[in-house]
């Protein structure tokens, strides 16, 4: 690998200046040319302002192109949401921007849009954050709106619940996901009862109420602690009198939080294993706390990060991926906020390797304080990470974010400007001290999530390991073996039959699912198909035998852009072939190659059973299913809770109303009690959402 | 919820490479300097200093246009190519070199053209441009390489064609106003045939690149804090000794409006709904009916508040979602496409989704559009270019989309003026003149039938 940056040495750069050919006919080089010097950011100097109100205006003026950026930050992010009340915060940004003031959401939306301007506003551990980006002629309308948000927001019913569902959808991806389960398990072990450690539940969210909001915003959307950053083409007169028209009536000031005290850092290394049954792959996050947010031990931490695992050039993915095909990905993050913040590392491996990749990305991490890293790999590192910054810093929108971010944090005015020449000029001792006293091997929390019947034995032997379910119960070692249960189902019962239900989202037709069952020459085929327009559609064809064995599945499909495609095949006791799985980022596909316990069924055969099961007033059953998008072993359960008439599109239906629990949301079903038994209606608990029986 | 008609936007840019920024303009006027090489390369370069960011910038006048019959494919599958090293680079080195600088890097194809691009800090801009220069005068093109990228370039055809609902029919329409047999430039698909992909050979590709990947063929953008002087003495020594090839034969495309309205039914295995799609022909970017069809296709398709939107799937409620667009698969320099397409809502035929799709396009030609939803076309055409051009590669696209559809870079700085003289009367006129049956073709896309789901 040819690394040729001398970025950070002042002699190196002059050499390199004068080596460069004067002349028009100099010879064609055979070798990259190396790098001109560094300068700091060429970001004018921030100027300031402070309302009657107690709001602080941070103004960058910039006259490059006629826009304007606002971004006005509020010390309101989701580690202050009240307990039992989590998800408050995140549920209010998605609403404050949907009608506000005189405006509906609609005449919101309308007028940004009108003149091709864009608003959005989101919450994060420490900050709620509103946004908005227009040509600086509407500079009038961008303040009013961002203004109206967070002073006067209307919390109209519709876009509540709106906002609930989509928060209550995210949670339950995130609960499929094993990449977000390990990284809230994560949190929560990092922190413990320090806020940031918080994270909402389908029922916190559930119990968010419009009260709720109306108080969250009147006691902590308020002007005193807020930092509005204005960017682009305006000056500081103008600013703050836009400024004082739109947020002059806006009036408030926070409450005064208890001193929140800092979580304690590990005395060692421990393991928390989160069981996923059957899980195809073992997700692992390593890392410790490190600093607060203006400690500047952050450059050559920074730099060791780097190094260690940031990006297809770390260390990290080299090893573990490229040389020993471990793993998916392995990479290293710093994060800081004001409080603390924290390093993790982490890597997505097979199963039958996940003690080996632990080990090895101990030994990396290690690697750091015990021996310098080698001069060009240091360049390397440093040349990508300050060469990145300026990159960031093209838009007005750019420049507002980290400006703000950076203020909040409490950096200094110059930060923006000096970070490049600071982390230029970190060494490889600063490295290597700075790795020694942050990255602390022998005091990490690690959270691998996994299958503990295959992995646990391994961490074992490397340290303490605690087991949890999915779900956050405390499991013994004794209670990973995986049970197996089959169903009653009666085989003569199933009939070749097509249904077609309506996707019911708010009372509002949105899609539609089908699914047909038809047989084949050793047992059956059953296909779904489900499509809410070109948000998503995906259909999916799982064969399975008259001894109820699954055969195969094929499926394939689009969510929001990002194509979806399984092709598995069961045989001899194993599953094998490929999925895609939700992940950071996006979607990849993972290989699944596992074994499966006799008895297991494949989650997409479940519901071309319910016509075979012995359903009455009291009826409970289980069924271990594999379902591949999760990558693991499913209990699914199913109990009649009672009984009733339900009228869909299809007529009217005595049905048995049965709770469907394990699977990726619970559920309830509406099964008629007359035989062939037939699901006529189907609910996701907690979102709007409802699957009825058109034919 | 986000808006579902970018979603299929963002598929097609997503198939074809970065979305295409077509024609920025901001009321800051760029400073151009324009030159040639004697290799007949063209630099435009646009020094900017206010970030320190630069935009090295390559578009090689080649793309599925110059694809002939039995041929085709190969200009997405010669992108690919020129990323898999050169004499001076090993392959995965040009990466390699871009991360640790911590820039940017990507290329795409479209009818027309074929680009590639680094951005930079600007301190490392001279390595983005020797980059450039060394896979200009000597990729390898060895047919491992080209085994190897035959087989991504399939894999990447079944993940994002043939295997998302909806694309296939769209690129088709994007071909279905032109014969093939008088204009087979835009008459076979961008993405090519399986079958020439699979008889390609690595013979075909090297010809392929001597003809087209020479410097007399390509233009070269640099946007950013750079110094002009430095950056012309750099690109003279990188790329003055590239040898010029034989001018690439020209592109012909006989193409006749008012054909005859076409109806095609299209089977698309992916889909689980049945949609619609109208495709007329229009004429080409640079005129002006182009721009008034394109702040159409805004009023028509773009936005919450839309036409199509409002009528057809918020109050009608028969599609699920709509899409007005045009240049389906990137802009020409010659007659291209206007598209409106629908997703019917569960229950509803295809022949009531056609009508009022159909509906909404001749209110257009018989009653013309408000003041208001002119000027918000205006404004959101206008805010784009100026957002655009904050960042260097953006500006750098804008430039050369300039260049090679208005035939002048400096073009970049009144192109706006095209869209903001467009009247309500321009509206009405377009729509009577482009936007009528005999000059489309109507696809009807539907999904597997029977006892299948």
């Amino acid at each position: 690998m040819t690394r040729s940056a001398h970025i950070s040495r002042g002699a190196l750069i002059a050499v390199a200046l004068l080596a460069v050919p004067s002349i028009a006919s100099a010879q064609y080089p055979t070798k990259a040319p190396p790098p001109g010097a560094v300068k700091p950011a060429a970001i004018p100097p921030f100027q300031e302002a402070a309302l009657a109100n107690g709001l602080r205006l941070m103004l960058v003026e910039s006259r490059r192109q006629p826009v304007l950026s606002l971004a006005l930050m509020i010390p309101a992010g989701d580690s202050y949401d009240p307990t039992g009340k989590e998800g408050l915060a995140t549920i209010a940004a998605g609403v404050i921007t949907k009608g506000a003031g005189a405006r509906s959401a609609d005449q919101v939306s309308s007028a940004i849009e009108g003149v091709g301007g864009s608003m959005s506003a989101g919450s994060g551990n420490d900050f709620l954050t509103v946004r908005a980006n227009v040509l600086s002629e509407n500079a009038p309308l961008a303040f009013a709106l961002v203004a109206d948000a967070v002073s006067t927001p209307t919390f109209a019913t519709k876009e509540v619940e709106l906002a609930r569902t989509q928060t209550l959808s995210g949670l339950q991806l995130q609960q499929s996901s094993p990449s977000a389960l390990a990284s809230r398990y994560f949190a929560s072990q990092l922190f413990g009862t320090h806020p940031y450690g918080k994270y909402p539940t389908p029922t916190t969210v559930r119990g968010i109420t419009v009260d709720d909001l109306r108080a969250f915003q009147r006691t902590r959307l308020v002007p005193r602690g807020a930092l509005l950053v204005v960017a682009g083409n305006i000056d500081l007169a103008t600013a703050r009198k836009l400024a004082e028209q739109s947020f002059g009536a806006w009036s408030g000031t926070p409450p005064v939080d208890a001193k929140r005290a800092q979580p304690v850092p590990r005395s060692k290394t421990e393991i928390l294993l989160v069981h996923r049954p059957g899980s195809v792959q073992s997700n692992i996050i390593v890392g410790n706390l490190t600093l607060g947010p203006t400690d500047d031990a952050y450059f050559p931490l920074s730099v060791a990060s780097k190094v260690l695992g940031g990006g297809s050039e770390g260390r990290l993915f080299k090893t573990l991926r490229e040389q020993k095909s471990w793993t998916y990905g392995a990479y290293s993050q710093l994060t800081r906020e004001k409080d603390i913040g924290w390093v993790a590392l982490t890597a997505e491996v097979r199963n039958a390797v996940t003690d080996s990749a632990l080990k090895e990305l101990l030994k990396i991490e290690r690697s750091l304080s015990t021996t310098p890293v080698p001069k060009e790999e240091f360049d390397g590192a440093i040349s990508s990470l300050v060469g990145s910054m300026p990159l960031q810093l093209e838009t007005a929108q750019g420049i507002a974010e980290q400006a703000g971010r950076f203020a909040m944090l409490g950096l200094p005015k110059d930060y923006l400007r000096t970070r490049r020449v600071k982390l230029a000029n970190v060494t490889t001792q600063q490295l290597q001290s700075a790795a020694k006293s942050l990255l602390r091997v022998d005091e990490s929390l690690i959270v691998v999530v996994g299958d503990g019947a295959q992995v646990y034995d391994k961490l074992a032997s490397i340290a303490p390991t605690r087991i949890v379910s999915v779900d956050g119960d405390a499991m013994q070692p004794s209670d990973l073996v995986t049970r197996t249960t089959s169903l009653p189902v009666d085989m003569t019962k199933l009939a070749e039959r097509a249904d077609s239900f309506t996707v019911m989202l708010q009372g509002t037709p949105a899609g539609f699912q089908k699914v047909s069952l038809s047989k084949t020459a050793t047992g059956f085929t059953y296909r779904t198909a489900m499509s809410l327009g070109a948000m998503m559609s995906q259909t999916q064809e799982a064969t399975f035998g008259s001894d109820l064995k699954p055969q195969a599945v094929k499926g394939s499909g689009s969510v929001q852009g990002m194509t979806l495609a399984t092709d598995l095949t069961y045989a001899n006791g194993r599953v094998k072939g490929s999925t895609s799985v939700p992940g950071q980022g996006g979607v990849k596909t993972v290989n699944v190659d596992t074994t499966v316990a006799n008895g297991v069924l494949d989650a997409n055969m479940v519901g071309a059973l319910v016509p075979g099961l012995p359903w009455t007033s009291n009826a409970k059953f289980t069924a271990s299913a594999f379902d591949a998008s999760a990558g693991m072993v499913r209990q699914l359960q199913f109990s009649v809770v009672g009984t009733e008439t339900v009228t869909v599109p299809a007529g009217a239906f005595p049905v048995y109303r049965v709770d469907a629990t394990g699977g990726q949301a619970p559920s309830t079903m509406y099964i008629t009690t007359a035989a062939p038994h037939r699901v006529v209606k189907l609910a996701p608990a907690g979102a709007p959402i409802e699957f009825v029986l058109v034919k | 919820m986000r808006h579902p008609a970018l979603i299929l936007a963002t598929a097609i840019a997503l198939a074809l490479g970065p979305a295409p920024s077509l024609g920025a303009q901001g009321s800051g006027k760029l400073q151009l300097d324009t030159f040639s090489l004697a290799n007949g390369l063209k630099v435009v370069l646009a020094p900017d200093h206010s970030t320190q960011v630069v935009a090295v910038n390559v578009w090689y006048n080649v793309g599925s246009r110059n694809e002939q019959l039995g041929r085709t494919g190969f200009a997405h599958l010669f992108e690919h190519m020129m990323f898999q090293g050169s004499a001076n680079v090993p392959k995965g080195t040009h990466m390699a070199l871009i991360e640790q600088a911590g820039g940017s890097l990507n290329g795409s194809t479209q009818d027309d053209r074929t680009n590639y691009f680094e951005v930079l800090p600007s301190n490392r801009y001279n390595m983005g441009l020797w980059l450039e220069a060394d896979r200009m005068r000597s990729l390898t093109v060895s047919s491992t390489n080209f085994e190897n990228q035959r087989e991504t370039v399939k894999e990447e055809r079944r993940m994002r064609f043939d295997n998302q609902p909806y694309i296939g029919s769209l690129l088709k329409g994007a071909t279905a106003p032109f014969n093939p047999t008088t204009c087979f430039a835009y008459g076979h698909e961008l993405i090519g045939s399986m079958t020439d992909l699979n008889a390609a050979k690595t013979e075909d590709v090297k010809a392929f690149f001597d003809i087209y990947y020479a410097p007399n063929n390509a233009t070269l953008t640099l946007v950013g804090d750079f110094d002009p002087s430095e950056a012309k003495r750099l690109v003279q020594q990188y790329f003055g000794d590239i040898p010029r090839a034989k001018e690439p034969p020209p592109v012909k495309c006989d193409a006749q409006f008012n054909a005859g309205l076409r109806t095609e039914t299209v089977n698309d295995a992916k889909a689980t709904l049945p949609a619609i799609l109208h495709v007329y022909m229009v004429p080409e970017y640079k005129t002006p009916d182009h721009a008034a069809l394109e702040l159409l296709s805004s009023i028509l398709g773009s936005g919450q508040s839309s036409r199509m939107n409002r009528a057809i799937a918020r109050e009608a409620k028969a599609a699920l979602t709509t899409q007005v667009g045009v240049d389906i698969t990137g802009a020409h320099r010659g007659p291209s496409t206007f598209y409106a397409f629908a997703i019917a809502n569960q229950g509803v035929k295809t022949d009531s989704l056609d009508k009022l799709v159909s509906a909404e396009i001749a209110k257009v030609a018989t009653d013309g559009v408000t003041d208001e939803e002119l000027s918000k076309a205006k404004n959101r055409r206008r805010a784009s270019q100026i957002f655009g051009l904050q960042q260097a590669l953006n500006t750098a696209e804008a430039i050369q989309s300039a260049s090679m559809f208005l035939g002048n870079p400096a073009a970049v700085n009144s192109d706006i003026e095209r869209y903001m003289r467009v009247t309500k009367d321009d509206i009405k006129r377009v729509a009577q003149q482009y936007l009528r049956p005999e000059n489309s073709t109507v696809i009807l896309i539907k999904p597997p039938e029977g006892p299948r789901p």
